[in-house]
């Protein structure tokens, strides 16, 4: 019988999806290993305890709730002191995270402070004896590698949207604790937390992304996608290097080798030609839609289903059959 | 203005790997291998940070086998002073591991920046850079995107997930580069013949213990193939309905 | 001896001391340059001299300008003889060749005095009338002036003019000097028959010293004019290399080894005598920079500009350098673009040949298609300095376009100037039972020749499909042939063409060990620039293989009847072949490609573009462009794409995966339905065999 600790993530009062998904896997392992207990760390400026509710629902057996005016930003160093102190007082087999922009942050923070094994971005964990053993996509999701982490606890963050975030309803208890380290008191301060495009979720937590490529021809023609994004209702935008190297497109949304890579359930490919660096960023979606000019277009090879045609004629098309679709809904 | 760069030896991004024969490693044969992308990344932000404050030392350290000298002489022929060997048999794939030996030659450095790739191509788990610095005790950007250095202080761009945060610190400290805040310079041929002649210097690792190992490699399995469902507009209702169907993301 | 000639030798002194001094100044600014030898083959390059220098074969490419220039200069040779009697006359007054000469030749020759007097003046005329009225564009651009044009047109006419008429004043005053032979001088005269003897003699005096005057003073003009090319341009195209067939349009070889701190040239001093000699030799007629692609549409480059800045910076670092001025008339005469931005940026570091006159961007924009080389009449080679300044902007500060880093990383990293994965490299031959290099030895076989594929064909899509065509081809007549496959790797002659010499040689020395590895004898491939790199330049690094390019490949097997065609007619195509600049400035072959499609098609009508064969318009891919953004001015690909279609061809043939990009590239911007073709996948469709 083992406990986990994860860190549910949050920003602002709300909670991020990949909370659920960690929590879903904490509970996970606490089953496998003799029905231990998952206690969740949430963290954020006061109001946050409404969430903890929430988190019961995937699997949380306690909720440490940390409320304080300064954690409405990351408080990186506060959180990763606290989540060491409470690692150090009390024993957990291992440690969940996100592999989120705080939690790549945070996850080798305590595997330094606790001098614990840390396995990152991993899409599969399971517990094998003394050891944990884990799936990650390395070499740019080229290679699943297989690792086997040995040591307690152990610490693993996981890929959002990779593991689908499951009820397993506990009544949680919550525990109120203070932080270990004052968070306004961070060596590293936030000083702006710059909004992206209000409205649609991010690239890493979207079920559905459309992503623009050179074939759109003139960056006007964008708000096809988007209106196609919309349409979907919980679309995510992104785009080719070849679109934001030409600054079409911020490059925050450029999906690829070296930009994002993401997992979504449906992902549509307009006016994109498929080259292997863009490949290498979403080959994992589970479905995939290309629309492209060009019927010798790599995209084609990976795509579920295609659509050879003007990226201007067919996607308005496809805006209004979706559209007309989700109505029955 | 004194920077350390760690860095390290990866295959070429572009390789279609193969899984060797033992099960639990790349079948090397063919592969070309070169300095890791975000680690290059982070060697042109330190030149020009050292450019910039018209003064300082550049330092590039690499942990590894013999082989990560070449890595460490395209360093210092794009510019970095010298460089640091951190001698190991082989490179775990442990981060933690790598940290404490990194964390152990670094402590006496006396660097004002540190600086790493976000991560590394070939483990891609971005543990090293931020693992030293919490080793280190010194203040930690991971994964900036962009990075102002003036007056022993540092402000830097972080991407959240739809947002972005505007971070600032105190120097000495450490800072992972993200990709987009700096193209590698291309070495001159001065540059390389230079590199020649600059300090390697060639020191064991103290490696960390191995907790993290790889077990099994293995290829994604391949994408069942798709199909061209028609041309044009007149495509639209078919792929709508298999949208919903078959693939019911619809 | 008089009086007269004591005079006449005084002035004849100081004029051929300021002329000798002004020489061994000139001289004394070339030793700025580094040395090398080009004493090599005498009479090959004396062979240049008779047929481009004396015959004029390259002025009178352009026919009415030619002969313009082509009569003022054979004038001059000829009139040069009667200046040498004129000076002895000096000195000797009663000299006269008719004393030493065969009397049937001494007519010839004062014959040919006066009528080429008056032709050379009849020229001038329209030479004055081009410039002043015709206005013909390539005499403007690059801030010409034309004031040392007049004044040596000017002086030219004089020359003739003062000529004639003492030899007019001479025939009235002394009828047997003139003989009937000289009946213009004679005729003239009779027009002055009735003045005074006296004022006859005198006017003959001041007619005869104004001459002598004149060829005096334009001597000593010449080292301050653009016509300094009258004193150098034999000797500039005795020291030419740029007429050699096939080696002639290599590369210049380059030692990495040589303990050097810079590398190419930034400046005056880095480049060779012979290019500082070019600079003298510019007689910015504008030929060169009318036939560059890139001028013409629209970019900054100029070839003209590039070799007068050159002579313009040695102007002026030469006298400080050698501590020889004569500055009192200087650089002022010295005249066109590049010499204000010198006066304006002063004195500093950058104030040099590279960045202080010619620019980055000039020196990017060129497609080395050697069209300016081709047009000079007096064999300047500009690539050559082109190429040697990119080797200082790549090799010595990295400066580059920055969309070519990848292109230079892709080649350090695997092999290809694109991001391909190296094992993909031979994927075009999956099913075709091609054996490779590796797999015949291991058999203890050889074959007849290796097919040398190149990136393009083995990566690119459209080029795959003339890379199994060619294999279709060589199959269909039973050529044992072998290909390298994943052993090839580029030869690194993209690297070459953009500067990168280091990369470059790192890439042609594996590729040599892996050719001698197999001791390979012939090669054949389908591109033009693999087909040139390995072919000629290989050698300075110690690769000699007989290569040959497909088009010629496919001809012989055509010739030879090997190719198994198709005997029905077909319909009638009418085909425009766009020539390769790599098959053709640098290696003429012009035929090879027309002959195939000729001998493979049962009816075609070859169609020429108005610019064919060694004035053939480029694609502008070559010089590394391939890699490179166009920013400035019209698409060359589209300037050459509308002159193809403007034939009225049904089909584009061309016998170079890069031509075929970028003609595939401009038919599809004009929106045109014209099919692009590979000779190669031509000759395939006639195959008679599946």
């Amino acid at each position: 019988m083992a406990n986990i600790l994860v860190f549910a993530e949050s920003r602002g009062t709300d909670l991020r999806k990949v909370a659920g998904e960690a929590v879903t896997v904490a509970r996970r392992l606490a089953d496998a290993s003799g029905g231990g207990e998952v206690h969740a760390l949430l963290a954020g400026p006061p109001g946050i305890a409404q969430k903890a509710e929430a988190l019961g629902k995937f699997g949380a057996d306690v909720v440490l709730v940390m409320e304080h005016p300064a954690l409405a930003t990351f408080a990186r160093e506060a959180i990763a002191a606290t989540l060491a102190a409470r690692a150090k007082a009390s024993s957990y087999r291992a440690i969940v995270l996100g592999f989120s922009a705080q939690g790549r942050d945070l996850g080798p923070r305590l595997a330094a402070r606790l001098d614990a094994p840390i396995a990152s971005d991993v899409i599969d964990v399971q517990i094998a004896g003394d050891a944990l053993t884990v799936k990650h996509p390395a070499y740019a999701n080229k290679v699943v590698v297989t690792l086997t982490v040995t040591g307690s606890p152990a610490i693993v963050s996981i890929r959002p949207a990779a593991i689908t975030a499951s009820e397993s309803l506990r009544s949680a208890r919550v525990e109120t604790i203070q932080p270990a380290t004052d968070p306004a008191a961070s060596r590293v301060k936030v000083t702006q937390v710059v909004e992206g495009a209000k409205g649609r979720p991010d690239l890493a937590d979207a079920p559905v992304i459309i992503a623009g490529g050179r074939g759109l021809k003139a960056p006007e023609n964008f708000k096809l996608v988007e209106e196609l994004a919309d349409a979907f209702g919980n679309a995510a935008v992104g785009a080719t290097r070849a679109v934001t190297d030409e600054g079409w497109r911020p490059h925050a949304d450029q999906i690829g080798q070296t930009g994002r890579q993401v997992s979504p359930q449906l992902y549509v490919a307009v006016g994109i030609s498929g080259a292997i660096q863009h490949l290498a960023g979403m080959r994992t979606s589970k479905t995939i839609v290309a629309i492209n000019k060009d019927k010798e277009a790599p995209i084609f090879k990976v795509a579920d289903y295609g659509i050879v045609g003007d990226v201007l004629e067919v996607v308005p098309a496809l805006t209004s059959a979706v559209r007309e679709a989700k109505k029955g809904h | 203005m004194k920077i350390a760069v760690c860095i390290k030896r990866t295959p070429d991004s572009e390789t279609r790997f193969r899984i060797g024969a033992s099960g639990s490693a790349i079948d090397e044969a063919g592969v070309k291998f070169d300095m890791d992308d975000f680690a290059s990344y982070a060697v042109e932000v330190a030149l020009q940070i050292k450019e910039k404050a018209g003064a300082g030392e550049v330092v590039v350290l690499a942990l590894g086998p013999d082989n990560v000298q070449e890595t460490l002489r395209k360093a210092m022929s794009m510019g970095a002073d010298r460089a640091i060997q951190l001698k190991a048999d082989a490179v775990p794939f442990d981060g933690l591991a790598i940290a404490k030996a990194l964390a152990a030659e670094l402590k006496a450095g006396g660097f004002d920046l540190l600086l790493f790739g976000k991560h590394a191509f070939d483990t891609s788990a971005g543990v090293v850079g931020t693992a030293t610095a919490e080793l280190l005790d010194l203040p930690c950007v991971t994964a900036a995107s962009k990075l102002e250095i003036a007056n022993g202080k540092g402000s830097a761009r972080r991407e959240l997930e739809g947002a972005a945060e505007m971070v600032e610190f105190v120097l000495p400290a450490v800072v992972t580069i993200d990709e987009g805040i700096a193209r590698p310079r291309y070495p001159s041929l001065k540059g390389i013949m230079a590199a020649k002649k600059k300090p390697l210097e060639s020191k064991p690792a103290q490696l960390g213990a191995v907790r993290v190992a790889v077990k099994g490699m293995a290829l994604p399995p391949d994408r069942p193939a798709g199909r061209i469902i028609g041309e044009g507009t007149a495509a639209v209702p078919e792929l709508v309905k298999l949208l919903q169907t078959e693939a019911k993301v619809l | 001896m008089n009086a007269q000639s004591v005079v006449f030798l005084f002035v004849l002194a100081i004029a051929a001391g300021i002329f000798a001094l002004n020489v061994q100044r000139l001289v004394g600014y070339l030793r700025l340059g580094f040395a090398e030898d080009r004493t090599d083959r005498p009479w090959a390059r004396l062979g240049n001299v008779l047929e481009i220098g004396i015959a004029q074969t390259k002025i009178l490419r352009e026919p009415i300008a030619g002969i313009m220039h082509a009569t003022i200069f054979w004038g001059f040779i000829v009139l040069t003889a009667g200046t040498v009697e004129i000076f002895i006359q000096g000195v000797w007054s009663g000299f006269s060749y008719e004393r030493v000469l065969w009397h049937p030749l001494y007519s010839l020759y004062a014959a040919s005095q006066d009528v080429f007097a008056v032709f050379v003046l009849a020229a001038v005329a329209f030479a004055f009338y081009r410039r002043l009225v015709l206005h013909p564009r390539r005499l403007e651009g690059d801030r010409i002036e034309h004031l040392d044009a007049y004044v040596i047109l000017g002086m030219i006419a004089g020359l003739m003019i003062t000529l004639l008429l003492a030899n007019a004043f001479l025939s009235i005053i002394q009828p047997d000097a003139v003989g009937p032979e000289k009946f213009i001088s004679r005729a003239l005269g009779g027009a002055f028959a009735n003045i005074a003897p006296r004022a006859a003699l005198y006017a003959q005096r001041l007619f005869w010293w104004a001459h002598v005057f004149l060829v005096l003073i334009f001597l000593n003009y010449l080292p301050y004019s653009k016509h300094l090319h009258v004193v150098t341009s034999l000797i500039n195209v005795y020291f030419s290399n740029t007429s050699w067939k096939a080696e002639r349009a290599v590369m210049r070889p380059m030692d990495l080894e040589a303990e050097t701190e810079s590398f190419g040239a930034a400046d005056v001093e880095q480049l060779s005598w012979k290019n500082l000699l070019d600079g003298y030799s510019c007689t910015e007629c504008g030929r060169c920079t009318a036939a560059c692609p890139a001028n013409l549409t629209g970019k900054v480059l100029s070839p003209r500009k590039i070799v007068v800045n050159t002579r313009q910076r040695l102007m002026e670092k030469g006298p400080a350098t050698t501590g020889t001025g004569m500055a009192f008339l200087g650089p002022r005469l010295v005249h066109g673009e590049g010499h204000e931005a010198a006066e304006s940026l002063g004195s500093g570091a950058t104030h040099r040949l590279l960045d202080g006159y010619i620019t980055e961007e000039e020196l990017w924009q060129c497609t080395s298609c050697r069209a300016c080389v081709q047009e000079c009449p007096v064999s300047i080679d500009q690539l050559d300095i082109i190429n040697q300044m990119r080797r200082n902007l790549v090799l010595s500060e990295s400066r580059f376009p920055a969309e070519i880093q990848p292109a230079f990383e892709a080649l350090e990293r695997n092999g290809a100037p694109w991001a391909f994965d190296a094992a993909d490299r031979a994927r075009w031959a999956d099913g075709m039972s091609i054996p490779t290099m590796a797999e015949l030895t291991a058999r203890g076989e050889r074959p007849d020749v290796l097919f040398w594929v190149g990136c393009m064909g083995s990566f690119d899509d459209r080029a795959k499909k003339i890379t199994v065509a060619f294999a279709r081809i060589l199959q269909a007549c039973g050529i044992r042939f072998a290909i390298l496959g994943q052993e090839e790797h580029c030869h690194g002659d993209p690297a070459r063409r953009m500067g990168n010499e280091y990369l470059y040689q790192m890439l042609a020395k594996d590729t040599i060990d892996t050719l001698n590895r197999y001791a390979v004898t012939t090669i054949v491939t389908s591109c033009p620039h693999c087909f040139h790199q390995l072919g000629n330049e290989f050698p300075q690094l110690g690769g000699n293989y007989e290569v040959i390019h497909h088009s010629t490949y496919i001809e012989r097997l055509l010739e030879q009847e090997l190719v198994p065609l198709r005997t029905d007619e077909g319909h009638r195509l009418t085909v425009a072949y766009h020539d390769s600049c790599y098959l053709g400035r640098y290696n003429d072959i012009y035929e090879a490609p027309r002959e195939t499609l000729r001998r493979a098609l049962p009816v075609v009508t070859l169609i020429e573009p108005p610019r064919a064969r060694d004035r053939g318009l480029c694609c502008g891919a070559g010089g590394g462009r391939m890699w490179m953004e166009e920013r400035q001015g019209k698409r060359i690909n589209i300037e050459r794409t509308e002159e193809l279609l403007a034939t009225g061809a049904d089909t584009i043939a061309v016998a170079c995966p890069f031509c075929m990009t970028m003609m595939s590239d401009g038919v599809k911007a004009k929106e045109s339905s014209v099919p692009v073709l590979d000779i190669a996948e031509v000759v395939a469709s006639q195959l008679s065999v599946s």
